[in-house]
Parts: C-alpha cells; sequence; structure tokens
C-alpha cells in the first residue's frame, strides 16, 4: 500500500500528462486526441483563448451590469443626448429654485439645494471636482434620514456606522456676498435674473454675463434657453420650444420639478420677478476666484452631466468591445477545445503538486478577500435589511440587491471564477490518491495505530469526542437563546432586527435537530460497550467457542445481531455434531458392509477352491481359476476400503513404538524381494547405515512402504530404475520413492484421493487405494505424506520428525 | 482317523464348503446352523474339534463357546468375519485354540484343523515333554539336544543354517533380534547388508512350519526393529 502511494506521488505527471484518456462526466474514460496530433502550440493557443475569452466576457459583462444595477437611472446614459437625462432636468430644475430664491432675495444654500432633490439621491457627490468619478453612486438613499447640520459640515449618518461627509466653504456673513456669488464664474448657465416688485425702490437684478438675454440666442453655443416669466416657465432647445408642464399636473413623470402646476403654483413672492437662462450646449470646466473674499470657485455641474452622459457612453462601447472579444476568443477555443485538454492536464499536473492544506488556506484567503474585500458581507446584510423594513417585494427589492451584491466586485467575481475552475479541474484529470497532503502520512499513522486498538475502545473514544462535540455546540445555542430572549426582552416590545431574523432565529430553530443529535447520541453510549462484546463473541467462535450464548441486556440496540450470532453459533454446533456424527455412520456402515460382503466371499473362494479340486475341463479350470482370481481382489479390496476409512475417521488403532526407519525400510526391501527381483525395474536404494529413529507404529508403516513399492512395481515404466532413498535433515526424516510412469500422468489429479490412479481406465490389478492408504496411514502415524509429479516423474515422500 | 468335526455357521453354504473340503481328507462333518444347536450337538463325544462361526442367530458363537467350554475340553476354531487384533484377541482369550478370519483359505483351515486334532490326540503330555529338556511353543516343539523341530508332532526338516536360527529363536521366545544379531550368531561373520540373507532364510523356515506362510502366528517381523518367534499358550 505504502510503496503504491509513493509511487505515485514521485510520478503524477507523467503519468497523467501522457495519457491520452480523457473522463467524461459519468466517470468513464473515452480514447482523447492523440498527444502527437495535437502538438505542442496548439493546446496552449486555445487555453489562452479560454482563459482571456472567459476573463473578458466575465469582465464586461459584469462591470456592465454592476454599472446597469447600482446606478438609479441607467438608461438616460444611453441618451445621445446629455440635455435630455435626468440629471439635467434636476440640474435645471434646482439652478432655477436658487435663481428664484436669489430673485426674493434670500440666500441659495449652494451645495445642498444641488446636491438634493426630492428624492433624497445623492446627485452632487458625484459632479463634484474632487469626485467627479461615474461610480461612486453608492448610496443613493441616505439609510437613515436623520442629518445634522453643524454649520460647517453635513454630516449624514447612512446607518451603517460609515460616515459620509461633504464639506462646503468655510460659513462667512452672507452680507458680505452677493446672493448669486457661488454661480458667477460658471458661464456654462448664463442667467439673468430681474425682480420688479411693485413698491421696490428699484428693479434689482443679477446676471453672470453682460450680454443681454435677449441677445443669448445669438450665441452658437447655448441651445437651451428657459424664461421665467408671469409666473410660467417656458423652455426652448434647438430653436424648438418645449412642453414644460404636460398636462399641468407635477407627478413622477414630470421632467422639470418647477413652479407653475396646477399642483404646484406659482408663489406670491415671486411677483414681478423674471429669470432668463442660456445653458452651453456642449459646456466646459469654468473657474472664478472672488478675490474679496479670497474663494475660489469651480463648480461646473452642467460639464459633469455632460461629461458623465460621455464617459458612461464609451464605458458600455468598451465592455461591448471587451464582450465581442471574449466572444471572438470563447469560438477560437471551442474550435481547439480537444486540444485544450492536454494543456489542462498540464495544469492539472502543476496543481497536483500543491498540498492540500495550502490549497485549503488559499480557499480560505478568496473567501475572505470576497466577503471582506469585497465587501461582499455587508453588501448582502443591506441587501436583506432594505427588504426586511420596506417590505418591498419583487424583482427590485430582492433580485436587485443580491444581483447588485454579487457585482460588487468584478475582480473578486473573476478570481472566484478561476479559483473554481482551477478546482475542478485538479479533480477531473488527478485521482484522488495523488494527491498530496501534508496531514495524511499522519491521519494514515494515527488511523493504523487506531485500528490496532479493540473495537470497544475505539468506539468509545469516537463516542466521547461526538459528545463533546455535541455538549459545545449545545452550550453556543443556550448562549444563543439567552442573547435573543434578553434583546428582545430589552426592546421592552417585540422587535427584531436583521442580525436576529438572519443570524439567530435560524441557530435558534436549529436547537431542534441538536436535541434529537444529543438525544440518539446518549441513546448509544452503551453501544461501544456492546459492539465490543459482540466483537469478542465473534471473535471466541472463531476460536471454536460454540457452547457459550452471548448473554446481552434484553433492551440493547444489537438484540437482533446477538440472537443472529447466538443462532449462527447453534447452527454451527449443530453442524458440527451432525458431521461427527455422519463421520461415526459413515464407519458403521463401512464397517458393517465390509462384514456382509465378507460371508458371500467366503463361499465364492471356498467353492472356487472345490471347483478348482474337481476334474475340470481345460476350459473350465480356466474359469474356476479366473473366479478365483478376482474373489482374492475382491477380498483385497474390501479389507482396503475398510481400512481406509477408518483411518479417515481416526478410528485406526495404531500402536506407537520408537523405531529405525532405516531398518523399516529394508525389511520392507528383503520381505518384497521376490517381487522386486521378477519385476524389469532396477531399485537404486539409498539408505543412511546410521538407524533413523522415528515413533511410528511399524505394521502400519510397513503397509505404507509396501504400497508405495507395489505402487512403482505397477505402474512404472518397464525397465526403468526406481529410486528409494532415506536422508535425515532438519529435524525430519524424509524417505521417498521414485520413478518414471508408465504412462502420462495426469496434471491436477490428487493422487492420494481414494480410487485415483495415474490410468483412469481401471484394467490394472490394483485397487486404487495403494496411495490413499499409505497417505492416511502416513498421517495416522505423525507423519507427512506427498506426490510430487513433473512430467511423468512420479515422486511419494514420507517425512517424520526423528525421535 | 476320521474324527467327527462339528461345523456351525448360519450360512449354510459355508458349512457345505467347509464339510466337503473336511470330508475330502477323510473327516466325519456333523453341521450345526446356530448357537442352539452347537450346543446340543457339541454334547456328542464323538466330536472331536468345534468350528464355530461367532455372528448366528440364536446364540452367537462365542457365548456358545464359553457354555461349550463348562463341559467339554476340545479344540475350538473361530471363524469371523471380524478381523481386527481386538476380536482376535477377544476371541482367542474366551477359549478359542485358533482364530480364522473370513474370508479364509479353504486349504488353510483344513491345515489348521488337522494341526488342532493332532496337537489334541496325537500329542503326549506337553509337561511331560517339557520336563525332558523340550521347549514347546504352541505347534512347535525343539528339542534343543537332538536339534530337531516337531510340528503338530511331525519332524521338520531344515538345514543346519535354518536349524540355527530356530535354535536361537526357540531359545529366546518373545525376544526380537535385529538381522544383524541373527547374521552374526548364526554366521559367526560381522554383518554388512544382511537383511535380505536373513529375511530369505526366515522365509524357509516360515514355509516349513507356518500354516499361512504369508500370515506367520510364529515367527514375526518387527517391523524397523528385527524378527522374534511370537510366544503361544
Amino acid at each position: 500500500m505504502d510503496t503504491k502511494w509513493n509511487d505515485m506521488d514521485r510520478q503524477p505527471e507523467r503519468e497523467y500528462y501522457a495519457a491520452s484518456l480523457v473522463k467524461r462526466e459519468d466517470g468513464s474514460l473515452r480514447e482523447g486526441v492523440p498527444a502527437e496530433r495535437v502538438g505542442r502550440v496548439k493546446p496552449w493557443i486555445s487555453f489562452l483563448a479560454f482563459f482571456l475569452g472567459v476573463t473578458l466576457v466575465i469582465f464586461s459583462a459584469g462591470n456592465a451590469l454592476s454599472r446597469i444595477v447600482w446606478e438609479r437611472d441607467p438608461f438616460p446614459r444611453f441618451v445621445d443626448d446629455w440635455q435630455e437625462t435626468d440629471s439635467f432636468h434636476t440640474e435645471v430644475s434646482s439652478y432655477l429654485r436658487d435663481f428664484l430664491t436669489i430673485a426674493v432675495g434670500g440666500t441659495p444654500d449652494f451645495y445642498t439645494a444641488s446636491y438634493w432633490t426630492e428624492n433624497d439621491t445623492a446627485y452632487g457627490t458625484a459632479i463634484t471636482e474632487e469626485n467627479p468619478g461615474i461610480l461612486d453612486f453608492i448610496w443613493q438613499r441616505p439609510r437613515s434620514a436623520m442629518q445634522e447640520d453643524t454649520g460647517t459640515v453635513t454630516y449624514y449618518d447612512y446607518g451603517d456606522g460609515f460616515a459620509q461627509s461633504s464639506s462646503r466653504p468655510p460659513a462667512e456673513p452672507a452680507k458680505e456676498r452677493e446672493p448669486d456669488a457661488d454661480y458667477q464664474h460658471d458661464k456654462n448657465v448664463l442667467y439673468y435674473i430681474l425682480r420688479n416688485k411693485e413698491g421696490d425702490a428699484a428693479p434689482k437684478t443679477y446676471t453672470n454675463t453682460k450680454v443681454p438675454y435677449n441677445g443669448w440666442r445669438k450665441a452658437p453655443e447655448y441651445n437651451f434657453f428657459l424664461t421665467f416669466k408671469d409666473g410660467k416657465v417656458s423652455i426652448s432647445k434647438d430653436g424648438q420650444e418645449l412642453d414644460v408642464y404636460g398636462d399641468g399636473v407635477y407627478d413622477a413623470d414630470s421632467l422639470w420639478f418647477v413652479p407653475g402646476y396646477d399642483n404646484f403654483p406659482v408663489s406670491d413672492q415671486l411677483e414681478g420677478v423674471e429669470v432668463h437662462m442660456a445653458i452651453r450646449k456642449e459646456p466646459i470646466r469654468w473657474y472664478g476666484v472672488d478675490y474679496q473674499t479670497g474663494n475660489t470657485y469651480y463648480n461646473s455641474s452642467m460639464y459633469y452631466i455632460a461629461r458623465n452622459v460621455e464617459q458612461s457612453r464609451n464605458f458600455y462601447r468598451a465592455q461591448v468591445f471587451l464582450f465581442s472579444c471574449g466572444v471572438l476568443l470563447l469560438m477560437v477555443w471551442v474550435c481547439l477545445r480537444k486540444a485544450r485538454v492536454y494543456a489542462d492536464r498540464r495544469i492539472a499536473s502543476w496543481t497536483v503538486r500543491v498540498w492540500t492544506e495550502v490549497r485549503v488556506l488559499l480557499g480560505l484567503i478568496a473567501a475572505f478577500m470576497l466577503l471582506f474585500e469585497a465587501n461582499w458581507l455587508p453588501e448582502f446584510y443591506y441587501s436583506f435589511r432594505d427588504v426586511w423594513y420596506s417590505w418591498d417585494c419583487g424583482w427590485g427589492s430582492l433580485g436587485m440587491p443580491l444581483l447588485r451584491a454579487a457585482v460588487s466586485s468584478v475582480p473578486a467575481l473573476l478570481f472566484l471564477f478561476w479559483m473554481v475552475w482551477l478546482v475542478r479541474n485538479d479533480h477531473r484529470y488527478n485521482p484522488k490518491e495523488a494527491r498530496r497532503s501534508l496531514l495524511r502520512p499522519l491521519f494514515r499513522r494515527l488511523r493504523a495505530r487506531d485500528l490496532n486498538r479493540p473495537v470497544e475502545k475505539r468506539l468509545s473514544r469516537n463516542w466521547a469526542a461526538g459528545m463533546l462535540a455535541l455538549a459545545i455546540l449545545a452550550a453556543a445555542e443556550a448562549v444563543n437563546w439567552i442573547v435573543l430572549f434578553v434583546r428582545m426582552i430589552g426592546y421592552r416590545s417585540i422587535h427584531i432586527d436583521g442580525v436576529m431574523l438572519f443570524i439567530q432565529l435560524p441557530l435558534a430553530i436549529l436547537s431542534i435537530p441538536l436535541a434529537f443529535a444529543v438525544y440518539s447520541v446518549w441513546k448509544g453510549r452503551n453501544l461501544a460497550r456492546d459492539i465490543g462484546r459482540l466483537a469478542d463473541k465473534v471473535e471466541a467462535i472463531r476460536a471454536g467457542d460454540l457452547t457459550n450464548p452471548l448473554l446481552m441486556p434484553e433492551d440493547t440496540d444489537l438484540r437482533q445481531t446477538v440472537d443472529s450470532l447466538n443462532d449462527i453459533q447453534a447452527g454451527m454446533k449443530a453442524a458440527l455434531e451432525e458431521q461427527t456424527r455422519s463421520e461415526r455412520m459413515k464407519v458403521e456402515l463401512v464397517s458393517n458392509v465390509s462384514h456382509d460382503l465378507k460371508t458371500p466371499l467366503t463361499s465364492i473362494l471356498s467353492y472356487a477352491e472345490l471347483l478348482r479340486q474337481e476334474d475340470l475341463s481345460p476350459a473350465a479350470a480356466d474359469y474356476a481359476r479366473i473366479i478365483d482370481e478376482k474373489a482374492q481382489r475382491l477380498k483385497t479390496m474390501v479389507q482396503d476400503v475398510f481400512e481406509v476409512s477408518k483411518a479417515a475417521a481416526d478410528q485406526l488403532p495404531i500402536q506407537m513404538e520408537r523405531l529405525d526407519l532405516a531398518k523399516l525400510l529394508r525389511q520392507t526391501l528383503a520381505d518384497m524381494d521376490a517381487q522386486i527381483q521378477k519385476s524389469a525395474l532396477t531399485f537404486k536404494v539409498d539408505l543412511p547405515e546410521d538407524p533413523v529413529m522415528i515413533t511410528a507404529d511399524g505394521k502400519r508403516l510397513y503397509r505404507v512402504f509396501q504400497n508405495l513399492i507395489d505402487n512403482a512395481l505397477r505402474y512404472a515404466l518397464e525397465g526403468s530404475r526406481v529410486y528409494l532413498t532415506l536422508k535425515p535433515a532438519g529435524g525430519k526424516a524424509e524417505a521417498s520413492v521414485r520413478n518414471t510412469s508408465r504412462s502420462e500422468l495426469p496434471e491436477g489429479v490428487d493422487f492420494t484421493a481414494r480410487f485415483v490412479r495415474g490410468d483412469s481406465s481401471r484394467t490394472d490389478g490394483g485397487s486404487g487405494l495403494g496411495l490413499s492408504i499409505a497417505s492416511s496411514f502416513t498421517e495416522a502415524c505423525g507423519g507427512e505424506f506427498r506426490v510430487e509429479t513433473v512430467a511423468d516423474l512420479f515422486t511419494a515422500i514420507v517425512t517424520f520428525p526423528l525421535s | 482317523m476320521n474324527e467327527c468335526i462339528l461345523v456351525v455357521d448360519d450360512d449354510p453354504e459355508i458349512v457345505g464348503a467347509i464339510a466337503i473340503a473336511l470330508e475330502r481328507e477323510g473327516y466325519l462333518v456333523r453341521r450345526a446352523y446356530d448357537g442352539m444347536q452347537a450346543l446340543e450337538l457339541a454334547l456328542d463325544p464323538a466330536v472331536k474339534l468345534i468350528l464355530i462361526d461367532v455372528m448366528m442367530p440364536r446364540l452367537d458363537g462365542l457365548s456358545a463357546l464359553l457354555r461349550i467350554r463348562e463341559k467339554r475340553n476340545l479344540p475350538v476354531i473361530v471363524l469371523s468375519a471380524k478381523s481386527e487384533d481386538t476380536d482376535k484377541i477377544l476371541g482367542l482369550s474366551m477359549g478359542a485354540d485358533d482364530y480364522v478370519t473370513k474370508p479364509y483359505n479353504p486349504q488353510e483351515l483344513v491345515a489348521r484343523v488337522r494341526s488342532q486334532l493332532r496337537r489334541y490326540t496325537s500329542l503326549g503330555d506337553v509337561n511331560a515333554e517339557a520336563r525332558q529338556g523340550i521347549l514347546v511353543n504352541g505347534r512347535l516343539s525343539y528339542d534343543p539336544a537332538s536339534r530337531t523341530l516337531r510340528a503338530d508332532g511331525d519332524e521338520v526338516k531344515l538345514t543346519p543354517t535354518e536349524t540355527r536360527i530356530v535354535d536361537l529363536l526357540m531359545r529366546n521366545l518373545g525376544r526380537i533380534f535385529p538381522a544383524e544379531e541373527i547374521y552374526r550368531r548364526v554366521w559367526n561373520e560381522d554383518a554388512f547388508s544382511c537383511e535380505n540373507t536373513v529375511m530369505v532364510h526366515i522365509r524357509r523356515i516360515r514355509e516349513k512350519i507356518e500354516l499361512n506362510p504369508k500370515e506367520p502366528d510364529y515367527i514375526k517381523v518387527v517391523w524397523g526393529i528385527g524378527y522374534k518367534m511370537e510366544r503361544h499358550g
């Protein structure tokens, strides 16, 4: 096992990169494009196309989407003419309001006035010199309506602890400044304010140009003209009069927030007031300094509105371009995607070397970056909280915040995508075993050590660990409940906020499954002990204990298993008894059968003998001889069967004594000398001169070697040599009879089985029990018997321990 | 001659076959087919020897043997299909003079019958012989003085070497002699691969004295140790 792992660690790259098999989704393998047809460059072009294509598509789509969902009203951005945007309409309305304020002798609060519309939308932050960006509309609405005027600085509490401030010029006495001081320098908006109220000493005028207002239309730079006269606003753009009031009622669809509607009538204050405005077609930045006060003026709000529209347009164009490039690259990839597999594999072969721990760490860092660096967590939080507060259901209330949060950081999105891709690629091409880990060897060693412990200890340790974990969880849950309770009581009325709703309540609900888990684990506290006892019992049964059943409490979870085990034990015991009984019955049967065979055999032999003594014709005498011979053979077989079955049932009476095996072999050879001499075989006998003392039953052992020699005489190739050797070695005496078989020896035959012969035709004189008797007698005497065959060489080996 | 022999077996064919074999040898044969019949017939003084089977209906052979022994002293040969040593010993200990296992060789059976009759009828007093320094062992008697061996009273013709071997074995009944020792003491030479030589002579002696030389009763091989003359009662 270990070596295999090490090998994989050493050679992962070559193995997986070289293989031209591609894993299918279902895990099966298919033949990929052979490496030689792919070349070295194509895979990388394909991969690069894939990488850049995906990156560009995600980047451009993400950016565009982010802009669209983050801006309040993104669609006017697609309008070519900046003078048709909401911002322009609002800004014009603000200017008019300020000018009317000036006309009636007030001082407009330039900053707040121009920054805030009735929708409480902070347009202003986007169109100042310091902050002319286009993506700064993060806070569309103040999170809470609290607004505190400290005189110099206005703080906006957005409810999230982030304070956004907008400073304005140091406050100075209004008297020292002209009320229109803030508007003087900005020639994008020309104005002429006239107040000619009856009773006034003289008509009061304010203007920022020397050109009289009726001469403005001659200047080609200006194309937008607004006139407030006699309580009516009239606007002409590019020489065309615009319909300002529509149906005369101001509502959400109305473009111009100017007095003169039915529901927004002109106040009496504006009696005799006349305002003329001209707005440049292509605004530029204007600057001005009031040398009396030293104030510097650089407000050019129209310029920023126009510029924003243009930039926005360019931005979308750029995104479309990038997106198209990405799609083009992806098309290249689709054409070459088969080749990309090799690049993927190569990358996988690099990533596989990264330790699992490093991966987890990188993953954690990525998650941290996404959640905190890219502001995802607060985004989600506020999105949901808005939903909670407003109860405003629908796409705009739930889907939009989600989408906004998702696209709030496109780089984070890209990073996430490629991380996921890398992990997937790694899992696709690298088998689990190839992955590296610092901790795995440690875990494996711990696990191996753990496996050596008794099952009971292991289980109870696991149980204790599980219980501890559950206890900690339960404690945390209790704290959660207390906090929840205190918080609710603390408000003196049921008050639910986002933290409670989205964090504490779900956690509180988890108490129910936790309680179940605690209950079931606690209920299983005795399980480890019971399983331990069960395991011990299984071991005991394996060791042969078939008498004592396993006693366990009635209510144990393992009741059925324990009963089954006891049944198995009882069954095994019964089977064993049955086997012993049937073995004994078999011997009795064979014994009875051999007795019953012997009686008729006695008659046959007796009468055959009598027949032979009669004066018979030669043919009849021959028949009688054959009957006698066959009856004799039957007699031998009956005796052999009886003895073999007794030996097989371990019921062969044996008398063990110390004897000299060498002498026994010599005696056997001498005893069988006549047969040996008669045969055409040569016996090569190699027996040691010194006694080879063993303990055995001499009579039975004589039968063993008698049978072996008889076997050789019967089946050895005529004229061949039979080798009989005895060698004492290593505390054992090994006697062997080796001969070349006359007929071909079949392979895979157990020659010691009863009635098996090398020649299965059974035409020779043997009973087929010779080797079986030799084998069973040897074993009954405490020796080992085995037969080895190599081609036609037959070797019977009898081994006894020396004594 | 013309001794009367009682043959008892529940198988009439076996009784018949034995009867024919015995009658050919000139014996008179009386037949019985179970233990009870055997008891009746055995009381006839004319019966000189009984051949009795063990497993029989009504009364088994060994029980019948015990009850016959209470009344008469005559040779009894037990026939049995049980070939185990333990069965043989049981039969002999219950008063059988010989134990023959089925299936037997008819000629051997007849020889055994003859041997038993000779010992009971022809031979003189065993004790008297013993007093004259004659060594008696079952069917065999050896006179060390004249160096003659008799089997069932008939003198056995032995070569000088065979006589020396018989002399050694008869003087040491039951003692086991390794082949080397026999060789040294008989041939007076150092023993060197003498097993065959000794065995050849022993086989020849067996052929002269044993009723069935293949299953000898007297000169036996003790495998892995040597040879001995079995002691008989």
